[in-house]
């Protein structure tokens, strides 16, 4: 939390000493400089543009077109957005996939930073690191299949809820209400341990120093982890919570194994299910690509509020956004 | 480390006396029920987690008639191995194993390479274009690979590179967005006086690179290695499209196997080849977390 | 620093010696020597399943020197189709491949698959058109060509439980009943009444089109006619007989077995005998061999108002050939061998999870289980695939069986649900 000035990156150019033909010298370091972040960029700029962005922008075309992957391919126009647009089964999943968005990503991180901190104070921290880390290294297939297992009606899980709460066991992939919430756990489930490890990278690299410093100044513990900690790990929350609603927002193999498809009543009907739906259950490529595209924009617009809220919420060493 | 005088909070402790067992790291006086706590509520969450794992051990050691007659039952009775014996014989793992290891060390390294380099450009270099790049970048993550997957393969076919492993290393090493956006969350979390310090000798980008940066970014790298690790490990759609010959088979590939058109699912069978296929993984990572964890350590930033 | 550099040059040499070791091996994969063709293809399946295959494949490499076969699995139903429809859609398909009967319909309207008809005639065919049993065929027949044939089958049959029926103080033996022709759908019924008062499931029934159709045919209706058009919703006996199906679902005595959990579901409730029946195909053979006691069970046909047995749905998977392979005849010849009644017999025998879709092979069926086993090739041989106006449609089948859902869970009526599905059908269909 020291002041380091604003260090905008033009202001870089000021650290050059000046030299005989000072001036020359900082343009020409300037272009080299620029050079440079081009072949820095250069080899992902490659793999992008190849192996992403053209099937990128294959799909793009498919959105406009009619394809049912073995015949032809026909021009329909803006016709599949419309059909997408108004399919009830793509609404509602629009609103399972935000939903579950909206519950796996606070609660997820929330306990991943918690669990980190608490983590970053132990030295014997193996231990849990391996309990914590070993629904991540677990294969989906075998994650969803024990899941399932275990959310029998009839099985360990609603036993137990039933005989300590004293309620009927519940149902848990039966019930619309439920499958919903038992997606949700087995994706927190999953991905705690992996975020615990970034967030650990992320406080080893908060200087010492400055919690000493913190400390001394009389702050407690969770003065120093609101005010200390979190802010200086805040980068890389930030990370985090990009991804996690990208791919939050991806759900597919939970709800294709573990609900066997679009769950009870469409109650776990994710737009990624949806998609594979409409191009390989339904051979539809032309909606369903027109689905991924709105799901692009919704990704976007999801993204951007994170990125405008990055100004307010995020601590970046130089002040840079 | 020094011993900071504690807070006035806690209970003053006699100087120089670490909590028994446990030399807190930071020199903080916690007190011994403060940890206990803390240790005893993540040995909870850490058997719920885990627990899931557990029974799947559990389920791979019974054998098929008990799974049928007594499908609740807890521990196996008969406890029997041979479904380890099955799994492993009825699926070439052994080939599988090598496949998937050498697959993931490429993609690791070519990814680690390649992100922090561009990682590093997005965080410090300005140059034209870099935050419409960089945005870019982000968007193409949020295609599903649903979607691109047959324009994906056609790609691939056209390349030549169907039923080979080099549809699976080499667009998984150079294009990760994800990891070049993490390393530039980290880049950006470094302070700039060290690039200065060097950019006043006279240090050229390159070196910057190398002797300033990447050293600095060893927590980082060391958590981005085991995430894409973990994904080209766990990774099963693309190389079930991609690999059409057995000896070329991942892990993931093989588990698949078990499950079955019809009839009974020998769930002893699937849990065993699951433990197959993620012991190894466990134990890799409890291996690599000590040398992984102590470089973060050591790394620090030091001195400010 | 050096240590990082030194870090980096190890692993850049690591990587350039992986890189070449990749390229080197890279290089594998088919194209035979001169003269020799080669014949790929594809199929899905466990690996005591594909066991059996490649024993197959040595077989008939053996005795065909000039052809070499190279088979590609995919281990999972569901995603082998998508990985059939990469590689279709990129020219890279295999030459002989299976395609499941819920997609059949889409891959016949398309023009990936070879005609067969005049080689199905031809003199080199161990597989006329007429060896099979015709019923089987469904979607793939198309006019007068066919596009794929049913490389086996299994007939959707009641199994049922001895002793379940014992606890709940049935006397008669469905299979002996049958044998009489007195297998009739009011002594069905009866069972399964004493079943559920004995506090038991009466039947077991998987949702998908052999239920419903199995069931409208047995009771006497029609679903869709010959033209190819559905009329179970304003055929009286249909909709009377969708009726009592669905009644019975509503107050529990038939259990959708798909709303159980997974696998160890439904075939639990059946070997601990707390179900009367289960209908499904012959692999119910592994799972009560496993169990344990498999003396208790046998197998009967669907019930009939008369006693006499009538035609029923029949799962089947078939084998095309790739329209674009390079190797046309060998190609053939290798589809036609694994569809013989040699192929089969070789493929099925002692398996016990399929019914051979060919004459001549039945004797993988009578190996003395079941005790009224001929009733499967009874029911082979009469019975039929899903109705080719229904399954041209890629996914009108699934949702058509989430409108019988909701009918059996009571949230909507008989008829509602036959007009409903009438006209999802007219939508799909007419408007393509």
């Amino acid at each position: 939390m020291t002041a380091l000035g604003e260090a905008t990156v033009a202001a870089e150019a000021e650290v050059v000493p000046a030299t005989p033909g000072g001036l020359r010298r900082e343009s020409a370091w300037r272009r080299r400089d620029r050079r440079w972040g081009y072949v820095f960029v250069g080899p992902q700029l490659l793999g992008m543009t190849l192996f992403v962005v053209v099937p990128f922008v294959a799909s793009l075309v498919l959105a406009f077109a009619q394809w049912d992957g073995l015949n032809d391919l026909g021009w329909v126009g803006f016709d599949n957005f419309r059909t997408e647009l108004s399919d009830p089964l793509f609404g509602r999943a629009i609103v399972n996939t935000l939903l579950i968005a909206l519950i796996t990503v606070p609660v997820g991180l929330g306990l991943a930073v918690v669990l980190a901190v608490a983590l970053e104070r132990l030295k014997t921290r193996t231990l849990y690191l391996i309990l914590f880390f070993a629904p991540v290294v677990t294969s989906s297939v075998a994650v969803a299949m024990i899941w399932q297992q275990l959310f029998r009606k009839d099985g360990v899980l609603s036993g137990f809820i039933a005989n300590v709460f004293h309620v009927a066991p519940p149902d848990w992939l039966g019930d619309p209400h439920l499958a919903l919430i038992a997606v949700c756990i087995v994706t927190i489930w999953s991905s705690v341990g992996l975020n615990v490890i970034i967030f650990l990278a992320g406080l080893q690299n908060i200087s010492p120093s400055i919690v000493e410093a913190a400390r001394l100044d009389g702050a407690g513990a969770l003065t120093l982890f609101f005010r200390v900690r979190l802010p200086l790990l805040s980068p890389i929350i930030f990370f985090s919570t990009v991804i996690a609603f990208i791919s939050s927002l991806q759900t597919f193999d939970t709800v294709f194994i573990l609900t066997a498809n679009a769950g009870p009543d469409n109650a776990t009907r994710t737009i990624v299910y949806h998609i594979y739906d409409l191009g390989f259950g339904k051979f539809q490529f032309g909606p369903a690509s027109a689905a991924s595209i709105i799901l692009l924009v919704i990704t976007l617009v999801i993204t951007g509020i994170q990125f405008a809220a990055q100004k307010k919420f995020v601590h970046y060493e130089d002040g840079a956004a | 480390m020094t011993a900071a005088p504690a807070p006035a909070r806690t209970a003053p402790r006699p100087a120089g006396a670490p909590a028994p067992g446990r030399a807190p790291r930071t020199g903080r006086g916690a007190t011994r029920a403060r940890t206990t706590i803390l240790h005893a509520a993540l040995l909870l969450g850490g058997l719920l987690m885990v627990f899931p794992f557990v029974w799947m051990l559990l389920t791979s050691f019974k054998t098929l008639p008990q799974l049928l007659n007594d499908p609740l039952g807890l521990w196996p009775a008969p406890f029997t191995l041979q479904n380890y014996a099955d799994a492993w014989s009825d699926v070439p793992f052994g080939s599988a194993y090598w496949n998937t290891i050498y697959i993931a060390v490429l993609v690791v390294v070519g990814t680690l390479i390649t992100a922090a380099m561009a990682g590093y450009a997005f965080a410090r270099i300005p140059f034209r274009g870099s935050k419409v790049l960089f945005v870019l970048f982000l968007a193409t993550q949020m295609i599903p690979m649903q979607v691109t997957l047959i324009p994906f393969y056609f790609l691939m076919a056209r390349l030549g590179w169907v039923d080979s492993h080099l549809a699976l290393i080499v667009p998984a090493a150079l294009a990760n967005p994800f990891a070049v956006f993490l390393m530039r969350q980290f880049v950006l979390s470094l302070p700039k006086e060290l690039e200065e310090a060097a950019i006043v000798d006279g240090a050229g980008r390159w070196r910057i690179f190398w002797s300033v940066i990447l050293p600095n970014l060893r927590p980082g790298l060391g958590a981005l290695a085991i995430i894409v690790a973990l994904s080209t490990w766990n990774n099963f759609l693309l190389p079930l499209v991609i690999l059409n010959s057995q000896e070329l088979f991942t892990v993931p590939l093989l588990l698949q196997s078990f499950r079955g058109q019809f009839g009974s699912v020998n769930y002893g069978l699937i849990m065993a080849a699951s433990a197959i296929a993620t012991i190894p993984m466990l134990i890799a990572f409890v291996i690599g977390q000590r040398r992984i964890i102590g470089s973060m350590a050591a790394s620090g930033l030091g001195g400010r | 620093m050096s240590r990082v550099d030194s870090t980096v040059r190890r692993a850049l040499a690591i990587t350039a010696a992986a890189a070449l070791a990749l390229s080197m091996a890279a290089c594998s994969g088919s194209g035979g020597g001169s003269g020799t063709k080669t014949v790929v293809w594809s199929t899905w399946g466990t690996p005591e399943e594909l066991t059996r295959y490649k024993d197959f494949d040595q077989k008939f490499m053996k005795e065909h020197p000039d052809i070499k076969v190279v088979l590609q699995p995919v281990a999972d139903y569901g995603d082998y189709h998508t990985k059939l429809l990469a590689q279709l859609a990129s020219g890279t398909a295999p030459d002989v491949f299976y395609i499941g009967d819920d997609k059949i319909g889409q891959f016949v309207n398309s023009k990936a698959l070879l005609p067969l008809t005049s080689l199905m005639e031809s003199s080199a065919s161990k597989t006329k058109p007429d060896d099979f049993a015709q019923g089987l065929f469904g979607a793939t027949k198309k006019g007068d060509e066919y596009y794929a044939a049913p490389n086996d089958s299994n007939p959707d049959a009641l199994w049922y439980d001895k002793e379940a029926l014992k606890k709940a103080g049935v006397t008669d033996d469905p299979a002996t009943l049958a044998a009489e022709g007195k297998w009739t759908t009011e002594a069905f019924l009866d069972m399964n009444e004493k079943l559920h008062k004995a506090g038991l499931t009466g039947s077991m029934f998987w949702n998908y089109w052999s239920t419903h159709y199995s069931w409208i045919s047995s009771q006497g209706g029609k679903a869709f006619d010959d033209s190819g058009k559905f009329v179970a919703n304003t055929d009286t006996t249909s909709v009377k007989a969708m009726d009592v199906l669905a009644k019975n679902f509503q107050n529990g005595t038939f259990v959708v077995a798909d709303t159980l959990p997974e696998g160890a579901g439904a075939d639990s409730v059946f070997v601990t005998h707390k179900a009367g029946f289960f209908v499904q195909g012959r692999y119910t053979i592994g799972t009560v061999k496993a169990a344990g006691d498999p003396e208790n069970y046998d197998v009967a046909p669907w019930p009939t108002p008369s006693g006499k047995a009538a035609p029923t749905g029949v799962a089947v998977s078939y084998l095309a050939i790739n329209a674009k392979t390079k190797n046309k005849d060998a190609a053939f010849t290798f589809w036609t061998n694994f569809l013989s009644a040699e192929g089969q017999t070789q493929r099925l025998q002692g398996g016990g999870n399929a019914v051979p879709s060919i004459k001549g092979a039945d004797k993988v069926v009578l190996d003395g289980y079941p005790e009224h086993a001929k009733t499967l090739l009874a029911m082979r041989d009469i019975g039929f695939e899903d109705y080719a106006t229904e399954a041209a449609v890629p996914g009108l089948s699934s949702d058509i069986s989430d409108k019988m859902l909701a009918l059996y869970q009571g949230k909507a009526s008989t008829k509602q649900t036959l007009d409903e599905v009438a006209k999802m059908i007219a939508d799909k269909t007419g408007g393509k």
